[in-house]
């Protein structure tokens, strides 16, 4: 039996032995059945089924290969990546957190700009990075290797490390096909990028109790409807209704998957003279980069990857954009915004509650208005948000790998198996 | 070809290009804000270092409330025109229109202080002809000065039938779309258009091509704004301002310095004169 389920039974419980008090306060503001019109349950369908269906990113010719998975765990949590050998990409995206750090910001060899992203469902993002200075999971994966704060190193101490360490090697080349000794630094990297973006596209969040009911919704299956809480259908009903949320936190990854300006400051560490620029920066560093899906290293011979990249075109808006996070196990991942500033979910609430509209542009945002929640209004919405969670936060995982050592045979590519 | 006659010719046109690079179009900014929150952060000093560094030579600045861009025009008399918005705090954007106290505001800030302009203020269709828009009107007619308006299509014309000598900076020009603001601009011959926040005009350097024709029709009509509608926008003027130079360079030189500094220059350059 699930958690949320154990609680609804106690719930019940309770509900039952307090009855009369219940119906005696509730009954005139809170009828027994919250009912959604056509258009809210519409709305409910489209943030679901859920798991998505996943296909194997054609940029990168080792996605979903169970090679490339492994190798790309082993890397993901090496601290020898790094020059100082002292940081691996474990060292922020931590499982128990939801693949995130439970910290504003974090420090590799010197403190970050912005909050740590979850890992969770990357495979169904289209940019990388809070600003999208990626289009590819595996160039964003290259990026706080070299990242002078974060991992601090470079194609050449990468790529000696891959060759120098035997197993390292020999799963390198179990992967690809090729030993790294007979590829150049910068390839090298590339493939390090793509067996970590291998190994994270494995990473996916569970059913939630929002699932159980969408569901249910979409079965019409009254009694299974009814078990998920009325505190939550009612945050739900705010969601997709007055509060507009579900415009830009779309479909059942519940974004949209580009950037928008809340109205959260840019200003870095609240210095005026520091400002992080979000989206704007981050198409600069797009364009400028040669591992962008346009250059050499995207495997997709059809280009048809790269099609989105070609069409992005800075606009002034950009300026203080960022992207707009999933929701799932959103109650996992805080602290929240770009720079980690609100600590809770019910701050984040409370900020599209009370929302300045000073900051935001009169024909830009021109959905986001101030929600004026009650707090009993608020109290729910967050409610629903914790009900996108999975029952526990994921468990821990690290450098314990079961595999025993890696033995090159011919039969190598032959064993590998597609496990999207 | 360059034979040994035309050396210095060729030499002169393969050069053309670098001194032009070498020497950035200077900017008049027409589209700044210096609101509370941009004031209370980034003190006049720091402000006005950031339009120089810019190279902005004059901005056309308004605040939320006033007293933000009196100090920045006692900072840098200079570089500031100094214009009267409508707004005492950001909430009386979608009210003022209607509201006497704005009224009563308005008019002793044009007592006490100089202005180019009253504006930007935002106002649409009907609205434009309600009790505190319709004084506006007549006070930028008092005072000779610009209105800068946020308006629709309907929004203009009721300007000028309430007063067809005003002048009328139209911010954003409108949001339309170029065919329409030459028919306006055809139409209203004391219409300027700003540029603010659009990027339609322009991507990667080049010229959309029905806004070339507006420019090549109207080169002394159109100027360039940044929007600095938030404190962090201020960073973004230096962007902004190459990223203008960078699209000019798709123009006529002798255009592309009208509208990136001579139009405001022309139009506001004797308002203010001590
Ligand atoms: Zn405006």
């Amino acid at each position: 039996m699930t958690k949320w389920k154990k609680n609804l039974l106690v719930g019940a419980v309770v509900a039952g032995a307090l009855a009369p008090w219940l119906t005696g306060v509730t009954e005139a503001n809170e009828p027994g059945i919250i009912e959604f019109n056509p258009a809210e349950v519409s709305r409910i369908l489209s943030h679901g089924p859920w798991p998505m269906n996943w296909s194997p990113d054609p940029s990168n010719r080792v996605s979903g290969s169970t090679h490339a998975v492994d190798l790309g765990e082993r890397l993901f949590f090496d601290e020898k990546l790094s020059v100082k050998e002292n940081v691996s990409c474990g060292t922020c995206h931590v499982a128990e957190y939801n693949w995130t750090d439970g910290v504003k910001r974090n420090q590799g060899q010197a403190m970050v700009d912005r909050n740590t992203p979850t890992l969770m469902n990357m495979r169904h993002h289209r940019w990388f990075a809070l600003d999208g200075a990626a289009d590819s999971l595996w160039a964003q994966s290259m990026r706080p290797i070299v990242d002078p704060r974060e991992l601090a190193s470079n194609a050449t101490h990468v790529a000696q490390y891959v060759r120098k360490d035997a197993d390292l090697s020999c799963r390198y080349e179990k992967t690809f096909g090729v030993s790294p000794a007979k590829q150049d630094d910068e390839t090298v990297l590339v493939g390090v990028g793509k067996v970590m973006a291998a190994f994270q596209e494995t990473l996916v969040t569970e059913f939630t109790p929002f699932d159980q009911f969408r569901d249910a919704l979409a079965r019409g299956d009254k009694a299974a409807a009814a078990l998920y809480p009325r505190d939550a259908k009612r945050g739900l009903q705010i969601f997709v209704g007055k509060g507009n949320c579900s415009t830009c936190h779309t479909g059942p990854m519940f974004t949209n998957g580009e950037f928008h300006d809340v109205g959260v400051s840019h200003f870095i560490d609240g210095d005026s003279k520091k400002v992080d620029g979000g989206r704007h920066d981050g198409i600069k560093k797009l364009m400028a980069s040669k591992f962008n899906l346009l250059g050499p290293y995207n495997d997709d011979t059809t280009r048809a990857t790269a099609i989105k990249t070609t069409h992005v075109k800075p606009e002034h808006r950009n300026f203080g954009e960022f992207k707009v996070p999933s929701l799932r196990n959103v109650g996992y991942t805080g602290p929240y915004m770009h720079s980690g500033e609100m600590l809770t979910l019910d701050q984040v609430v409370r900020h599209y509650s009370d929302l300045n509209v000073d900051r935001l542009h009169a024909d830009g945002e021109s959905l986001l208005k101030p929600l004026k929640l009650t707090q009993r209004e608020s109290a729910d919405l967050v409610a629903f948000l914790q009900s996108l969670n999975m029952d526990r936060a994921p468990p821990w995982r690290g450098k314990e790998y079961a595999n025993p050592p890696c033995v090159l045979n011919a039969r190598a590519a032959a064993d590998d198996t597609y496990a999207p | 070809m360059c034979g040994f006659r035309e050396i210095i010719l060729c030499g002169l046109m393969v050069l053309a290009p670098i001194a032009r690079a070498a020497d950035p179009l200077p900017i008049f900014d027409a589209h700044v804000h210096y609101s509370q929150e941009a004031w209370e952060r980034m003190p006049p000093k720091e402000a006005i270092a950031l339009l120089r560094k810019a190279g902005v030579t004059r901005a056309l600045v308004s605040s939320t409330n006033d007293d933000g861009n009196q100090k920045l025009f006692a900072e840098a008399p200079d570089l500031i025109l100094p214009s009267l918005r409508t707004y005492r705090t950001r909430s009386d954007m979608g009210t003022w229109f209607r509201d006497e106290g704005v009224a009563t505001y308005l008019q002793e800030r044009l007592k006490k202080y100089r202005y180019a302009a009253i504006g930007e203020f935002h106002v649409y269709g009907a609205d434009v002809d309600a009790p505190v828009a319709r004084l506006v009107v007549q006070l930028a007619k008092q005072y000779k000065l610009f209105l800068h308006a946020h308006t629709d299509v309907d929004g203009v014309e009721r300007i000028f039938r309430q007063d067809p000598a005003a002048r009328v900076l139209w911010a954003h020009s409108g949001f339309e779309r170029p065919e329409k603001v030459r028919e306006m601009l055809r139409k209203h011959k004391s219409l300027w258009s700003d540029l603010a926040f659009r990027n339609d005009h322009a991507a990667s350097g080049k010229l959309d091509a029905d806004w070339r024709a507006a420019f090549m029709e109207f080169p002394d009509r159109f100027m360039v704004g940044t929007d600095t509608y938030t404190a962090e926008r201020w960073h973004y003027v230096v962007e902004h301002a190459n990223w203008s130079r960078g699209w000019m360079t798709d123009l006529p030189r002798d255009v592309a310095e009208r509208i990136a500094y001579k139009n405001g220059n022309a139009v506001f350059g004797s308002m203010l004169k001590p």
